[in-house]
């Protein structure tokens, strides 16, 4: 099974959205970082051949997906970054027209609704419709939904938006064990959701991949670069003004700063063990990662 | 079928929808024909400005005005008419704002007897037209009729073919014509004809959201995404949209129906549309035309909600959809007198722009050379433009977004 995505590119007028990207996905989870604008949510689009790209096209074991159609789509599920619901239906009725939609029969659709209900903690819940649901509640039904058809290939666009921590354990979890032998794409803001399932990542910045690899090989990129220094708390803004600084914590009076730098920032730095975090704010800087 | 059987069920679980059909059922029926035959058209009145002074007893009035009727004879023929005229008149005046048939007696005097005309009064024929001069009204009503042919083949409306088309329609109308009170199955066919437009405001925002909402909802991308959240989807969406219709109509024409076998009953069924208007070519009776205007409005609204539901797959402005779904019926008439006649004629051929009474009228099209009555082309249009419809709206909701 492989997923090519070849020379894809998105303009929007004179905006380009993406930039030519290549890849190749095979059985696995791959995480997509990058600042809001960097074009995730547009290449995902692609991906599910919802959106026409400009050039270049997706391509599932050899064949051009959108060409495909339906048979595409059977093996696809997909959840856009701002999912959308029905107010008036409740879990369990909404679960089931997608079910239909997807062309799951409805005997084995009411299974697998049941199924998935249980898996994400949405049993209490079933019977309630939606527009009574926080946005975590929500996007637990919009996850079951993207997983219903038990799709070979699972792109989800920011799928741990509004979750809380318990809930994005048992997301994460839940999407390591599905990928055993499917391909999950997921982007999302929160790098350590991605360092902690990701097999690969990728990168992005105005429309393109600028790095990818695997968490330790991003990680191994910034090896020696990481620092830990402890400053006086007046100190800590102009060290934040001249260096990427990835935390800050206090201490007393003094503050804590965990800093990416090619050189020791000062006498008194310690060197720290680097994250996917540090290789992240590394490939473009605190300003603009943030942005 | 299952598809389909979600969207139904989606659609009719719509606050908006239901909502939508109530109102309808309401405007159409409650007001729009009960309230018409108990009070506003039919109940009696003491000659007040307004309708909404009539009296709330539409039910006795009719059986009043259908005794005055059949003291008339059950033919129409002169004698029919000099006897109205006399009864009229013995009678004190009642009134021509009444529903009994002295209004019918008027357009006959004014129709068919114009050389009686007084210019001098500005009373009603009815009130001092001489009886014994109403002769040869057959003969009278055939000049009548050539006249306003002639008259409309002078001003470019006909052509000599056309004229002769009519003519042949009209030497099947069987003489003399029947005749009971005929006030009632006018009102009938003729509020029954003009329903479609009625309906148009609630069909439109009924339909006129049902792709473009899944835009603003955000689930569009959901859907494209999904194995048969595109060419299936829409077809399903889109019958069900037109069995909504269906109901709609159901709703609306049975109630009414109802409405007219209970104020009416079924006597008088077999009179010919001329009795209500004397220069009506089609040699129809009234069940007939009754039977032309739900087919009419059906088609009508099942055309309409196709091009409804076009809009919506077309932008992904709901509100924008409506607009443009009102404008296609209430424009033309907006726009009646400031266009070239080609470009109205054109226009009125769009579904529920003109109501079911053109069979009372003389309009011909002309399509490849051959002039085709009205009211038979405005019946069929609305299928092509289903047909047309339905393949494009799948195409725009399906297809691959650019933006």
């Amino acid at each position: 099974m492989e997923l090519a995505i070849d020379r894809l590119t998105k303009r929007f007028g004179g905006k380009t959205a993406v930039d030519c990207v290549s890849a190749s996905l095979t059985a696995g989870v791959y995480g997509l970082l990058g600042a809001n604008g960097a074009g995730k949510t547009t290449l995902m689009r692609m991906l599910c051949a919802i959106l026409k790209p400009t050039a270049g096209e997706v391509r599932f074991n050899g064949r051009e997906a959108a060409a495909m159609g339906e048979a595409y789509r059977d093996v696809l599920g997909y959840l856009p970054q701002d999912f959308g619901y029905y107010p008036t239906y409740t879990v369990a009725e909404f679960l089931s027209y997608i079910a239909a939609l997807k062309g799951i029969p409805r005997d084995r659709a009411a299974g697998r609704v049941r199924e998935l209900v249980d898996m994400l903690g949405l049993q209490e819940l079933a019977g309630r419709k939606l527009r009574t649901f926080s946005g975590g509640m929500r996007q637990r039904v919009g996850i079951a939904q993207a997983m219903l058809n038990d799709p070979q290939v699972l792109i989800l666009d920011e799928p741990m938006a509004g979750l809380d921590p318990k809930e994005r354990v048992r997301l994460r979890n839940l999407l390591a064990e599905y990928a055993g032998d499917k391909i999950v794409v997921l982007s999302t803001h929160i790098v350590s959701d991605v360092e902690a399932i990701a097999d690969q990542v990728f990168v992005m910045n105005a429309g393109r991949f600028v790095v990818h690899g695997t968490v330790l090989e991003l990680a191994r990129r910034v090896g020696g670069k990481v620092w830990e220094i402890t400053v006086p708390r007046a100190q800590a803004r102009q060290w934040q003004e001249r260096i990427t600084v990835a935390s800050y914590r206090h201490e007393g009076e003094q503050a804590v700063l965990r800093v990416i730098a090619e050189e020791r920032p000062s006498e008194g730095a310690v060197p720290c063990e680097p994250t996917l975090d540090d290789a992240y704010l590394y490939s473009f800087g605190a300003s603009e990662a943030g942005r | 079928m299952e598809l389909f059987a979600l969207e139904h069920r989606g659609l009719w679980r719509r606050t908006g929808v239901r909502v939508c059909a109530a109102l309808c059922f309401v405007y159409c029926v409650l007001w729009g024909c009960v309230l018409d035959y108990q009070w506003l058209d039919f109940g009696s009145s003491d000659y007040a400005a307004s309708v909404y002074n009539n009296h709330f007893d539409g039910y006795c009035m009719i059986r009043t005005y259908k005794a005055q009727a059949a003291a008339c004879g059950d033919t129409m023929t002169e004698r029919t008419l000099r006897r109205m005229v006399r009864d009229y008149n013995e009678l004190g005046h009642p009134g021509l704002q009444s529903k009994a048939d002295w209004v019918l007696a008027e357009t006959y005097l004014t129709v068919l007897y114009p050389d009686l005309d007084d210019p001098d009064t500005f009373l009603p024929m009815i009130y001092y037209v001489d009886g014994a001069e109403l002769t040869d009204f057959y003969g009278r009503r055939q000049q009548a009729l050539e006249r306003r042919l002639e008259r409309e083949r002078q001003e470019g409306l006909l052509t000599a073919a056309d004229v002769a088309m009519l003519l042949e329609m009209d030497s099947r109308v069987e003489t003399p014509w029947r005749y009971e009170w005929a006030q009632g199955w006018d009102y009938a066919v003729g509020s029954l004809g003009g329903m479609g437009r009625r309906t148009a405001p609630f069909l439109a925002f009924a339909l006129a959201f049902v792709f473009s909402w899944e835009w603003h909802s955000g689930t569009a991308p959901l859907l494209h995404a999904a194995k048969y959240g595109r060419r299936k989807l829409a077809l399903a969406r889109i019958f069900s949209g037109l069995a909504f219709t269906a109901e709609l109509f159901a709703l609306v024409a049975g109630g009414r129906l109802l409405a007219q076998l209970v104020y009416l009953g079924t006597d008088g069924w077999d009179i010919p549309i001329q009795v209500t208007d004397p220069l009506a070519v089609a040699p129809w009776n009234m069940l007939q035309a009754e039977a032309f205007a739900m087919a009419f409005v059906f088609g009508g609204m099942i055309g309409y909600a196709c091009l409804v539901m076009l809009l919506s797959a077309w932008g992904k402005s709901g509100v924008r959809s409506l607009v443009l779904a009102l404008a296609i019926v209430y424009v033309p008439d907006l726009l009646e007198g400031y266009l070239p006649r080609w470009v109205q004629s054109a226009l009125e051929i769009l579904p529920l722009v003109r109501s079911a009474n053109v069979i009372y009228r003389t309009d011909v099209y002309h399509i490849l050379g051959r002039g085709v009555w009205a009211p038979y082309l405005l019946i069929a249009v609305p299928v092509p433009i289903a047909l047309a419809c339905v393949p494009l709206a799948v195409r725009q909701w399906s297809r691959r977004q650019r933006t």
